[in-house]
């Protein structure tokens, strides 16, 4: 099996690449931010107030950026395949038994992951000497401190990648491993994202979770100023990893609003509430890390918006130091969104390139490629608007209730246009990955993209 | 012969001017189709059959628009097919042609009856319901409107598949090996159903095939070797058929013999 996974990985290189690249960057991201416990371990070259903030940097923020890699690793990996369900049908088919299969994929998930982390390694390195830098730049380490790249890093990024990588590529095929092939192929023609319990279950609970951190943040951290930054901050990540699984069920509620706006007015609207109606699972998908890349963004980068305000009220002048950490933090929230960022055009071209043959399809049942166009718009449309709302609804969860504590306001009166930039940025990169994949489909001639 | 009228009718359902269409590759040139001319009668049904890598497929994806000639006219209706781009071909086709594929092509997330209205749909026409009703009756599905494709048999799909393409009452139908992925029992249901749409409501009919039997259907055949016409048999039987395709194997063989030797 082993022989056959790397058989299938070589010949489909480029299907393998976007699941390559969000394990690169994801290992990237956790490595860098694990070698700061490395350079901790060093304990005599550092004064105790240095060591403390490197363990924070390193466990809070990196604990942070791993659960979003493995819900990455996860996500893309489930979407990988969704798509190879046809495929599992021929191979099961031709005899193979379900354990084979599973034995198949997983394998090459394992694979993929760790030549990700491999190739992660020297990024990572660039990345955590550089974090380090900021750190004695902004006076938080001491400047002799020098940087370690060790044990730490190297099993936590290749232990976090290639494990959430083989669980998540397990969790996926083996149900689709034991159906019957029938049953699978009816499946990769539709794909209707059924929700399961287990997903229902863990959603609610992050978000009760979340909801319950932005309670905690306005009774009983009410006095606590700064300090309950952390704790307010946390509702946004849980609710918006909460709301991204509940995805299939979200893109469900769109459809309905949206097949009664749009089901008779033009043929893009028609196509659209068809194709999400039937293919659910895919722009679940794709709505996954527009929540997460908003919910995020908006919630933690208005919470420090929120909490320069009520210092500057409170009438301190921000000094060099408080400007420093400033921006640290904000280079730290920036890694952890990019990541996002980069997850969601991934995901985004992914999906939209397995759509050759239904692209081909519409266009010799008479549809102009910029009728195709239309109908891939108006889905990527909808599907980031979904996102937005719901990304905005995780951000609120942090931002309200420490807006409350520190201004006493229930809506801070910072700049709105920060908003506005994370949703453009949303906009341009979930439509532009779209859009672009489908152009790109679009320039083969249609009998051609058929064969 | 339809390879060499001596005063081409361009007003006919369907004209090949002296079409070529060559496949530039880095190993050399691939002559595809080397220069055919025909027009076909409007009513009428054509099969087209050759040994494989005659260039039939190439032929039908020209002649239907679905891929441009590297050189030679086609005119449908009289009408010369032009545009250089996609959109301008697609819109050429649109009313005036209907397909029918070996692998039915129907939209997996679309219903019977939406498949269907789709090229009505894409055509920006007012969709007829009665209308599609009545032709996915006629096909036999009236019954299975909402059903979608994955949940069809093979030839209910292609009888879909059939329903669609007659539904903008397009003057040509061009059919791909539409039995080439059936059983035999479907196969004769739907060359029973294309044959009726020339003979009741007289629509042209191009079907390629590489079945003696599905060929024995049309009113006249068509013999394509190497990229050329080489041959005509009216009023077609199976056995007829299986004859000439026998002979045009061999002579194929033959020729490759031959210029190996050279």
């Amino acid at each position: 099996m082993l022989a056959l996974a790397r058989t299938s990985l070589t010949r489909r290189a480029g299907a393998f690449l976007a699941t390559f690249l969000v394990l690169l960057f994801g290992a990237v991201m956790i490595m860098a931010f694990a070698s700061m416990l490395d350079t901790a371990g060093q304990a005599d070259l550092i004064s105790s107030g240095g060591e403390e903030t490197l363990t924070t940097m390193g466990s809070v923020v990196g604990g942070w950026g791993l659960c979003l890699v493995a819900f990455a690793a996860a996500s893309t990996i489930g979407l990988s395949v969704r798509q190879r369900t046809a495929e599992i049908a021929l191979l099961k088919s031709a005899g193979a038994a379900p354990a084979q299969v599973t034995r198949m994929v997983v394998a090459e998930a394992g694979l993929i992951a760790l030549v990700a982390t491999v190739a992660a390694v020297a990024p990572a390195y660039a990345a955590g000497s550089q974090l380090l830098r900021l750190l004695v730049d902004t006076g938080q380490v001491d400047a002799h401190v020098s940087f370690a790249f060790g044990p730490i890093a190297l099993s936590i990024g290749c232990g976090v990648t290639v494990l959430s990588s083989v669980l998540a590529a397990w969790a996926a095929t083996r149900k689709r491993a034991r159906s019957r092939v029938t049953d699978l192929l009816l499946d990769a023609a539709t794909d209707t994202g059924q929700m399961t319990w287990k997903r229902v279950v863990s959603a609610t609970v992050l978000i009760v979770a979340g909801v319950y951190l932005g309670v905690l943040t306005l009774t009983a951290l009410r006095d606590k100023g700064p300090d309950a930054m952390p704790v307010a901050g946390q509702s946004a990540i849980l609710v918006s990893v909460g709301l991204a699984l509940l995805a299939p069920g979200l893109v469900r509620l769109a459809t309905a609003a949206a097949g009664r706006l749009f089901m008779h007015r033009g043929t893009a609207g028609y196509l659209m509430v068809q194709n999400l109606r039937h293919r659910t699972g895919q722009a679940a998908a794709a709505l996954m890390p527009v929540i997460l890349f908003t919910g995020i963004g908006t919630g933690i980068l208005y919470l420090q918006l929120v909490e320069n305000q009520a210092a500057a009220a409170a009438g301190y002048t921000a000094t060099n130091e408080q400007n420093n950490i400033q921006t640290l933090n904000l280079v730290v929230i920036g890694m952890i969104v990019a990541f996002a960022c980069i997850m969601l055009i991934n995901t985004i071209i992914a999906a939209t390139l397995q759509r050759a043959r239904e692209f081909a399809q519409l266009r010799l049942a008479g549809a102009t490629p910029s009728q195709v166009l239309a109908a891939v718009r108006a889905e990527g449309a909808l599907v980031v608007l979904t996102g937005i709302v719901a990304g905005a609804v995780a951000g609120m969860c942090t931002v309200v209730p420490y807006s409350v504590v520190r201004t006493g306001q229930w809506i801070p009166t910072v700049t709105p246009w920060l908003f506005v930039g994370i949703v453009a940025v949303a906009v341009t990169a979930a439509l532009g990955a779209g859009l672009g994949s489908a152009r790109r489909l679009l320039r083969r001639r249609a009998v051609e993209a058929m064969a | 012969m339809p390879g060499s009228p001596s005063a081409l009718d361009t007003d006919q359902a369907l004209c090949l001017d002296g079409v070529t269409k060559i496949y530039r590759s880095a190993g050399g040139d691939v002559t595809a189709l080397g220069g055919v001319t025909l027009a076909l009668r409007e009513g009428t049904f054509t099969a087209v059959m050759g040994p494989s890598g005659s260039g039939k497929s190439t032929l039908l994806q020209c002649a239907a628009g679905l891929d441009a000639p590297t050189s030679g006219r086609i005119l449908v209706g009289g009408v010369e097919m032009s545009g250089a781009s996609e959109a301008e071909l697609t819109k050429f086709r649109r009313g005036r042609i209907g397909f029918v594929f070996q692998h039915f092509n129907l939209l997996p997330t679309l219903s019977v009856l939406q498949n269907t209205t789709l090229p009505l749909r894409l055509a920006g026409k007012r969709i007829d319901r009665r209308q599609a009703v009545e032709m996915l009756t006629r096909v036999g599905l009236g019954s299975r409107l909402d059903h979608l494709p994955s949940q069809l048999s093979g030839g209910q799909q292609q009888r879909v598949a059939i329903a669609r393409a007659l539904v903008t009452r397009p003057r040509l139908v061009f059919a791909d090996e539409p039995t080439g992925a059936l059983d035999t029992r479907s196969a004769r249901e739907v060359l029973g159903l294309l044959q009726e749409a020339v003979r009741i409501d007289g629509r042209t009919l191009v079907m390629v095939t590489h079945d003696p039997v599905a060929a024995s259907y049309a009113d006249q055949v068509l013999f394509l070797a190497d990229g050329v016409l080489v041959g005509r048999l009216a009023n077609p039987t199976a056995a007829g058929v299986a004859e000439r395709m026998t002979l045009l194997a061999a002579g194929v063989a033959h020729r490759a013999t031959a210029a190996g030797r050279a």
